[in-house]
């Protein structure tokens, strides 16, 4: 199964640069990478090689893909945009009060 | 000595995880297909129940439109909190701009990508699209302003708090088509019948079109004052 194991590439590649890399903004990318992976394979897997799942007026239509996952993907997608504006917003009020956006060389929050 | 030691747990919790996920594969049963379950009985009665050609849309705001509202309203939570976060300036300071070949070219192809974005978000039940991915289009031209003009000009054409009024008006016109569900259907969200019209026109299908519509303003306003509020600081900096 070719999906299966991109996913698990992809989703292994996420998992390192989260816990791996030091740099904060590269964590938010390893984060997105993950629901990138977890997209796609819910997307793969349930393409059995129909139609796009959109009625034509006026003809029979073949079998179609199933709209679920498709719809269930979407609203992932939204929230998935939400969540890394927001972090790169506490990146950025991070960065005005330490300096630094590297996790490891964070000082100075303690007053 | 220590960061060697850490790193190679770190590899052996990596090579864990993986092999963990490849289990999981392994044993996973195979894809049934659609014969059963929901899936099934969308795609066969889905649009004669709602009318929408696009059954995806058909899903996202009949058969989940509740939940759809719970998703705007996570947009809505994550605007609140990076305003609240960043609302130290007052007023932005405005870039330069590009060149005036790029400034007479955007003033052209602007009307189209405005078009565009109302195209995507009004035929969201008859062809790919819905109000998430037109309201991203409407933000862009507020992102693309920022870049090209500076960003007072974004500032004095949309102001942030002309933003905030449409964002409110997207989230009440779906709460409002819910409500009506109540009155007129006797369940929140349900597609109200008497909107209905001839399948493939473009006013048809219930309130799905109203609630793309509204759902349209509310991420296109809710992206553009994320985007503005993040470039503010970066300005009073750079220029």
């Amino acid at each position: 199964m070719l999906n299966n194991l991109i996913f698990i590439i992809l989703f292994m590649l996420g998992f390192y640069a989260l816990i791996m890399k030091t740099n904060l903004i590269k964590n938010v990318i390893g984060l997105n990478l993950m629901e990138a992976a977890v997209f796609f394979w819910v997307i793969s897997f349930s393409d059995i090689g129909g139609e796009i799942s959109i009625h034509k007026l006026g003809e029979t239509m073949g079998e179609f893909n199933d709209p679920v996952p498709q719809a269930l993907t979407l609203t992932g997608i939204v929230i998935g945009a939400s969540t890394a504006a927001l972090l790169l917003t506490l990146i950025i009020e991070l960065n005005k009060f330490s300096g630094t956006i590297d996790r490891d060389k964070i000082e100075g929050l303690n007053d | 000595m220590n960061k060697l030691m850490k790193k190679t747990l770190i590899s052996a919790v990596l090579i864990a995880v993986t092999f963990a996920l490849y289990q999981n594969f392994t044993l996973m049963p195979e894809y049934r297909g659609l014969n059963e379950g929901i899936s099934d009985y969308i795609i066969t009665y889905g649009l004669n129940d709602t009318g929408s050609l696009n059954l995806i849309t058909a899903v996202l705001y009949d058969y989940r439109a509740f939940d759809s509202l719970g998703e705007s309203t996570v947009i809505f939570g994550a605007v609140s909190g990076i305003v609240l976060i960043l609302s130290r300036k007052m007023l932005p300071v405005s870039s330069k701009g590009l060149s005036f070949i790029v400034k007479r070219t955007l003033g052209i192809i602007t009307p189209f990508i405005a078009l565009f974005g109302f195209y995507v978000i009004s035929h969201g039940h008859l062809s790919p699209g819905g109000g998430f991915q037109g309201g991203v289009i409407l933000a862009a031209i507020s992102i693309i302003f920022s870049i090209v003009y500076g960003s007072a000009f974004d500032y004095r054409r949309y102001s942030p708090q002309t933003k905030t009024v449409l964002e409110t008006v997207g989230a009440l016109i779906f709460l409002g088509i819910g409500l009506a569900g109540i009155v007129m259907e006797g369940a929140f969200l349900s597609n109200l019948g008497f909107l209905t019209a001839e399948k493939g026109t473009l006013i048809s299908a219930g309130s799905i079109p109203y609630i793309n519509i509204g759902v349209g303003f509310k991420v296109g306003a809710g992206l553009a004052i994320i985007f503005y509020s993040m470039i503010q600081k970066t300005f009073e900096e750079d220029f």
